[in-house]
């Protein structure tokens, strides 16, 4: 009876937990439009979660495209079409493994540094600071950040992906021997628009729920260093649970 | 003197010409715990006034109930002739662009230089040259004795230097009410009588009405011109510092002296010692 009373109460309070954040993304959505007024501050956002996690995404992206390679070639060498690595890899890389592998990241990286300077102006009284200046930070700092984590994600994830063909280039044609040419005009053969459509709205997607859960968790912090340490580990956490349940839900949409 | 535990009918605070902000019979609670209870303070026009009392009794609540942050139970809380909680969101943040509030930490934005700090909230509301930005910011970081520092990070300041760019961003559009929360704390002896003489001489420049909460009677008393000590929710004492001085109440007394004993007890309620360490069933 105690356990599941306890359930019921995680379950009231993920509901409650929900609605904040549907009712937050919702004030989110209504500043948007006032803060692409300044597109400044969307600029420097977009350079603080992208262009600083550039070096990661392409450290990560080369090194997955390289392992993506080895299996592969292990895999197709077995059925004698090693020439079909080129296809596989950009059709993984492209409709899966890119836009999951860099949400992953971001969330890392840019995620929490999102949520942990979100609460730390918080704990900090920040962000009553500006409050009392008449600034709301909503649209001060919130909207730029959010916006800045959506725009930066599919252009990371791009840039993941593209690094990623290099790596499976490297490794497929330099070190194991698969032919150049039908690497790349099978791949140019077989990838289709739609392929790449499927990235990119992944990408966007990912990258709107990586960012709002990150600004939703710093802003809703306890003021406390407990409080931004807890709100850093849930942003990861949750970014990652989350990315994974939507990637299943728009494979199965658009398959 | 005047003793107000129960402020006599006709005696109530009023926002006029005299009085920029006015707490009528306030009450206010978190977590059911109350805070006030029937709070009655007047903010004098032009006037420096302290907000004192124990530890825990509510007195950066009190600013928080003057900026509109929090919103009383019951009461009203009245700035510049009108009712905090009837304001929409937008008057809200107009009535804010009057008034200037200090910080106990400073809150400085860890983003932006002291410079760019003091300028956010003319770049925020006005549109202004940036020549004259930068005029105005250097004038109030000369008020304050740092317009050496513009190029410093918040990071690189002293606690004392970080309050005085704090109290440059507060003043930066000219408020009306100037609010300080705890502005002495943690600073060393030098660092709290600069502050203490920009306090009164802004406050005398500039013709702003300033509430300062604090528990640091000696160094108040200096430039206050009228004092609150709140206990248990309510006024218990106001008057000039030296009415407090003089004032008949245990806890006034106990609060002025800086006594151990009296009203205000050390300990947090709890159960008899003794008794407590023989419970075994404690620990099971």
């Amino acid at each position: 009876m105690g356990l599941l009373a306890e359930m019921l109460q995680h379950f009231r309070d993920f509901l409650a937990r929900l609605g904040a954040l549907t009712r937050f993304f919702g004030q989110v959505l209504l500043q948007v439009p006032s803060a692409l007024l300044r597109p400044r501050l969307v600029v420097e956002q977009v350079y603080n979660t992208g262009a600083l996690s550039l070096v990661i995404i392409m450290t990560c992206g080369l090194f997955v495209g390289m392992v993506l390679g080895l299996q592969g070639h292990d895999l197709l060498q077995r059925f004698g079409s090693e020439d079909a690595l080129g296809v596989g890899a950009a059709l993984s890389l492209l409709k899966e493994l890119g836009p999951v592998v860099t949400a992953l990241l971001f969330a890392g990286r840019a995620g929490t540094a999102l949520a942990s300077e979100l609460g730390l102006m918080r704990a900090t009284d920040q962000l009553s600071a500006m409050e009392i200046m008449a600034v709301d930070p909503m649209r001060r700092v919130v909207v730029p950040r959010f916006l800045g984590g959506v725009i930066a994600m599919p252009l990371l994830t791009a840039i993941f992906i593209a690094v990623a063909l290099f790596g499976v280039q490297l490794v497929g044609v330099q070190f194991l021997g698969v032919d150049q040419g039908s690497f790349w005009s099978q791949m140019r053969g077989a990838v289709e628009l739609a392929d790449v459509n499927e990235g990119l709205i992944k990408g966007v997607t990912f990258g709107i729920a990586c960012s709002l859960i990150a600004v939703f968790e710093g802003y809703n912090a306890e003021p406390t260093a407990e409080g931004v340490g807890r709100a850093t580990t849930r942003t990861v956490v949750i970014s990652a649970v989350v990315t994974l349940v939507l990637d299943y839900i728009l494979t199965a949409l658009m398959l | 003197m005047k003793q107000t535990p129960e402020p006599a009918a006709g005696a109530v605070p009023t926002v006029d010409a005299q009085n920029v902000a006015a707490l009528h019979a306030v009450d206010f609670s978190i977590d059911g715990k109350a805070i006030f209870r029937g709070l009655d303070i007047a903010i004098r026009r032009g006037a420096v006034t302290a907000i004192m009392g124990p530890s825990g009794t509510g007195k950066t609540t009190l600013l928080r109930l003057i900026t509109g942050q929090l919103r009383a139970d019951a009461g009203r809380v009245v700035v510049d002739g009108r009712d905090m909680a009837t304001l929409s969101r937008r008057e809200l943040y107009a009535a804010r662009r009057r008034m200037g509030m200090l910080f106990q930490n400073g809150a400085l934005l860890t983003d932006l230089d002291v410079f760019e700090n003091v300028a956010f909230p003319l770049r925020e509301h006005a549109r202004l040259p940036e020549r004259l930005v930068r005029n105005i910011v250097l004038s109030k970081l000369h008020a304050v004795g740092l317009r050496g520092a513009a190029r410093l990070r918040p990071q690189q300041l002293s606690g004392g230097m970080g309050r005085r760019v704090a109290l440059a961003r507060a003043i930066v559009m000219d408020p009306q009410l100037l609010l300080y929360d705890e502005p002495f704390a943690g600073l060393d002896p030098i660092s709290m009588g600069v502050v203490l003489r920009l306090i009164k001489s802004l406050n005398d420049a500039l013709g702003i009405s300033s509430v300062v909460v604090t528990h640091d009677v000696r160094e108040i008393s200096q430039i206050a011109d009228t004092s609150y000590i709140l206990s248990g929710g309510q006024v218990v004492a106001s008057g000039t510092p030296a009415d407090l001085r003089d004032h008949p109440s245990p806890v006034v007394h106990q609060f002025m002296d800086g006594l151990a004993d009296g009203p205000v007890t050390f300990h947090y309620p709890a159960p008899d010692y003794p008794a407590q360490l023989l419970d075994r069933a404690e620990d099971a």
